[in-house]
């Protein structure tokens, strides 16, 4: 009820309107393709096409070695500026400034 | 495969076998010769040598190369025959050539005679014509009178066409052996009677058994492994199965030719059955058969194979009996044909080729008929129409606030491109209107000979479902729930854009009211704490904020003296709907919510946490071009009586070992002083001493200075305190009083500051971000007292002969930059680093 009625101007009437208490917030955002990305949400709509600044991106790659070990390796890459295509997108999560 | 059950078969396998017929057709004109020279030979005993034209002599045994054409292309092996072979179509590929030949033979027989024989020529039409399995009762008049056993087999099998036994078959009737020649003993006599007056010769030629055995024997491999195929095609066909419903050409036999002709009269008057002939729907032949076994049709079973096992292949084999059974119901045509004039009979073949060509045609066409129903068609057509009304539906008035915020690219898009088509209503109504009159033309239009009922009455719904659909489109946007009178809940409508909702809550008024008063009272307490409140404040704040902006750029000229009433009136709406939305702003930025002494209360206030976010200190900006005066002065107000609590402030103090504030902190702050900080100087900078003095007031009250020294938001709030405070009284307009009471501030605040002034520098000295310091020094120092002046120098002396003696490290340009920070403040007071040499 509360949050409902918190603010008049910006009810929360879908999910992705709680994406949008997260603009200009950092966000942890998770990818199809074992992808994770870390930063800050500048534009979003309603495809989950995500405009992401000082993007941290995480890609995580198994690898089996002779012994059929697998082994997780992560690359990670930071980007300036990313778009990220909605269909691409598991989840949005605020992140709390640590 | 059963061959008594006759059913056997799939209705996939029922197709070809019906058209058997059509297989024995190659060496029809020879069985047509061995007829007629049956027919010539009424008198006298028919000699084979006579008659027999040799055609079997053509023969040639060994070349099997096109049986696979002929036969399909399955292996000679009899195993490899399926149910599945294709017979009907690999004889449909040489059709063409069987009816010229078949209608070459027919012209060139000059007698009435020789009728007969072209029976099982036009076979090749029967194909199509689909047999219905009348038979000539003179074929039977033959066989009976023959009375000789093998005459008796020849017979069964030429025979099959003879209308008796075609009418009375009854497929689900078994016999035995003797009870079958029983039985055709008593039947013999009858035909032979009835048949009398029938043309045909009286004796059957005996040596046609020999040719068909010859015959039989050339043709005889490859005809076998065809055996099942055939056999199953004549079962069903003598059965009179339904397997099909028959061709609709059929239908459009023109009556003449099925009628009986004076001669065949009494024939047909023996057995009523004999509607077959005429070209009616198999049920009705079928029923007509049940009534009455007879022999001729349990010769025709499977069943006495093992019996006759000479003449079986011949049976399959000679196309004079394959032929024999669906040539059967045109065998009177001929004869009729040929008692008619020449230009009849030329027309009746005309008519015939054509019929046989379009048959052709709608069989290459039917390949995939029966795939899917007309309901089947009409329920996908229907559903893809339903789709194309809801999709659009007709919920958004075009142009509505609905369909630009639906679809606010597209209409925009349209808008720029000014496209002929604003609707998007439009097409589809037009869509669907030519789609209706497309199909309504194929199927109800004078084309539509067949299925008329039919396609009239799917066409009719289809329209009804389309007008029911646009309907249905119309009533949703009024209507979007169905309240059934006396049910307990309701009925919600839904499409594509709003699907159904499957709860429907309806929020209380009362404690709607309630709840926010209770939300009121806790706000401070829990709401304004948590994060996602704080998150929410802001994303109504900056909501109200673009509306607010929207409007302004809405606003209608300013009314001038000339101005009707109605563009005055206007603008007012205009401005009072500005108040109201800056009332709303304001409310929404919580900047009046009460004062909670910061010790008893763990939360900051709720505008102090607005600023704690970075998109909050960007948005004072915007806000703050529309907040009025006594607006930014509370504004402002608030900010300096929570300076210690600003994110900025607070969370801005070095640890002890940290030679650098976080990154994330830096960036807040520098965003502070770009954004938040400039709004505040605007407004302090014409603000009278009184306020400036106020302030100071709140801030020496309120708030630990000694700890918001160390920031740099800190210092420079004090920075333009003072500085303002300086500014106006060197213009000179300040009385006494005032003045009074800002140096009794001014020096409590420099008594406070003094212990931290030589550690509020950032911790390196080499930082060149210090500026902020050096002004708040400088401005300080001009409003100090000499002897204040001189606490000063004391207390920064170490840092300046720091930094002057760093810069001289320092490339020349930066080195002056720092030389000019230090120079902020020592010319303040009078001095310039230049004397420190």
């Amino acid at each position: 009820m509360a949050d409902a009625d918190e603010g008049a101007g910006a009810p929360v009437a879908e999910p992705l309107d709680l994406v949008r208490l997260s603009l200009d917030e950092v966000v942890f955002v998770k990818l199809r393709g074992d992808r994770e990305l870390k930063g800050r949400l500048h534009a979003y709509d309603s495809h989950c096409n995500l405009v992401l600044g000082d993007v941290e991106e995480t890609v995580y790659i198994v690898e089996e070695d002779e012994e059929e070990e697998e082994t997780i390796k992560t690359i990670r890459k930071q980007s300036e500026m990313l778009f990220v295509r909605g269909d691409s997108v598991v989840l949005i999560s605020p992140q709390a400034p640590s | 495969m059963s061959f008594f059950g006759f059913d056997t078969t799939l209705p996939r396998d029922r197709g070809h076998p019906r058209e058997a017929p059509g297989f024995g057709e190659a060496p029809d004109p020879f069985a047509g010769f061995s007829h007629r020279g049956g027919a010539g030979g009424d008198d006298e005993a028919l000699e084979f040598e006579d008659t027999y034209d040799g055609l079997g002599d053509q023969l040639d045994e060994t070349d099997d190369t096109f049986n696979d054409d002929t036969f399909g292309s399955s292996g000679l092996e009899a195993p490899a025959v399926g149910k599945d072979f294709d017979f009907f179509g690999q004889t449909a590929k040489v059709s063409d050539a069987i009816h010229e030949e078949q209608l070459r033979y027919t012209r060139h027989q000059p007698a009435p005679k020789f009728a007969q024989p072209k029976a099982p020529k036009r076979t090749g039409y029967e194909k199509y014509q689909i047999p219905d399995l009348q038979a000539s009762a003179d074929l039977w008049g033959v066989g009976s009178k023959q009375q000789a056993p093998e005459t008796i087999q020849q017979q069964t099998f030429i025979a099959p066409p003879t209308q008796t036994s075609a009418a009375q078959a009854l497929p689900k009737k078994i016999m035995s052996l003797e009870e079958v020649e029983a039985a055709m003993r008593t039947q013999k006599p009858k035909p032979k009677a009835a048949q009398a007056p029938a043309p045909v010769p009286p004796s059957y030629p005996p040596f046609s058994v020999a040719q068909a055995q010859a015959l039989a024997q050339a043709t005889a491999p490859p005809q076998q492994q065809s055996i099942p195929a055939a056999l199953q095609a004549q079962v069903s066909n003598v059965a009179g199965f339904p397997v099909k419903p028959p061709a609709p050409n059929q239908v459009g036999v023109d009556p003449r030719f099925s009628q009986p002709t004076p001669t065949d009269v009494p024939n047909f008057a023996a057995h009523p059955p004999q509607i077959l002939q005429r070209p009616q729907p198999i049920p009705a032949q079928f029923s007509g058969h049940r009534g009455s076994p007879q022999p001729r049709q349990i010769l025709q079973n499977p069943n006495r194979q093992p019996v006759q096992p000479a003449p079986y292949p011949r049976q399959f084999g000679s196309p004079a009996a394959a032929g024999g059974f669906p040539g059967a119901p045109v065998i009177t045509n001929p004869q009729q044909l040929l008692q008619l004039s020449e230009e009849e009979r030329a027309a009746f073949l005309i008519e015939d080729a054509k019929r046989a060509k379009r048959n052709h045609k709608i069989f290459l066409l039917s390949k995939d008929n029966g795939l899917m129903t007309p309901q089947d068609k009409n329920f996908i057509t229907r559903i893809q129409l339903q789709q194309l009304v809801t999709a659009t539906g007709g919920l958004n008035e075009p142009g509505s606030d609905a369909a630009l915020s639906e679809d606010f690219y597209y209409q925009v898009h349209n808008q720029i491109r000014g496209g002929p088509r604003q609707n998007p209503n439009q097409p589809l109504g037009h869509f669907a209107q030519t789609y209706l009159f497309q199909t309504g033309g194929r199927h109800g239009g004078p084309g539509g000979r067949r299925h008329h009922r039919g396609g009239d009455n799917h066409m009719q719904r289809m329209e009804q479902q389309v007008q029911r659909a646009v309907e249905a489109a119309k009533l949703k946007p009024k209507n979007k729930q169905l309240v059934i009178e006396g049910s307990l809940g309701k009925i919600s409508f839904s499409n594509a854009k709003t699907p159904k909702p499957l709860l429907n809550i309806k929020r209380q008024e009362s404690s709607d009211a309630s709840s926010r008063v209770n939300a009121d009272k806790k706000s401070i307490n829990v709401s304004a704490n948590d994060r996602k409140s704080i998150l929410r404040g802001i994303e109504s704040v900056y909501s109200t904020l673009m509306k607010l902006e929207d409007h302004e750029r809405q606003m209608p000229p300013p009314p001038t003296e000339e101005s009707d009433a109605a563009s005055v009136q206007e603008h007012l709406e205009w401005r009072r709907e500005m108040v109201d939305l800056n009332q709303t702003l304001w409310k929404e930025l919580k900047v009046m919510e009460p004062i909670v002494p910061k010790l008893s209360s763990p939360t900051p206030h709720p505008f102090i946490a607005f600023l704690s976010h970075g998109k909050g200190k960007k948005a004072i900006p915007r806000i703050f071009r529309h907040l009025d005066q006594e607006q930014r002065v509370t504004v402002l107000t608030m900010v300096v009586v929570h300076l210690d609590v600003l994110d900025v402030v607070r969370g801005a103090h070095l640890q002890p070992n940290e030679q650098q504030l976080p990154v994330a902190v830096r960036e807040e702050v520098e965003l502070f002083c770009q954004a938040v900080m400039p709004c505040l100087f605007g407004y302090v900078n014409e603000a009278p001493l009184s306020i400036v003095t106020g302030l100071l007031g709140l801030v020496i009250d309120g708030v630990n200075i000694q700890s918001v020294a160390y920031t740099k938001v800190g210092v420079g709030i004090l920075t333009m305190l003072i500085s303002r405070a300086e500014l106006v009284k060197q213009a000179g307009n300040v009385n006494e009083q005032e003045w009074e009471q800002w140096t009794v501030l001014y020096n409590r605040l420099f008594d406070i500051i003094e212990p931290v002034l030589g550690s509020i520098f950032p911790v390196s000295v080499h930082s060149s971000e210090d500026m902020y310091v050096w002004q708040f020094l400088a401005a300080a120092g001009i409003g100090a007292s000499p002897e204040q002046q001189q606490r000063l120098v004391i207390a920064v002396k170490d840092r300046v002969l720091d930094t002057v003696l760093q810069s001289k490290t320092l490339p020349a340009d930066m080195a002056s930059q720092r030389l000019s920070n230090v120079n902020l403040f020592m010319r303040a007071i009078g001095l310039d680093v230049e004397l420190l040499g």
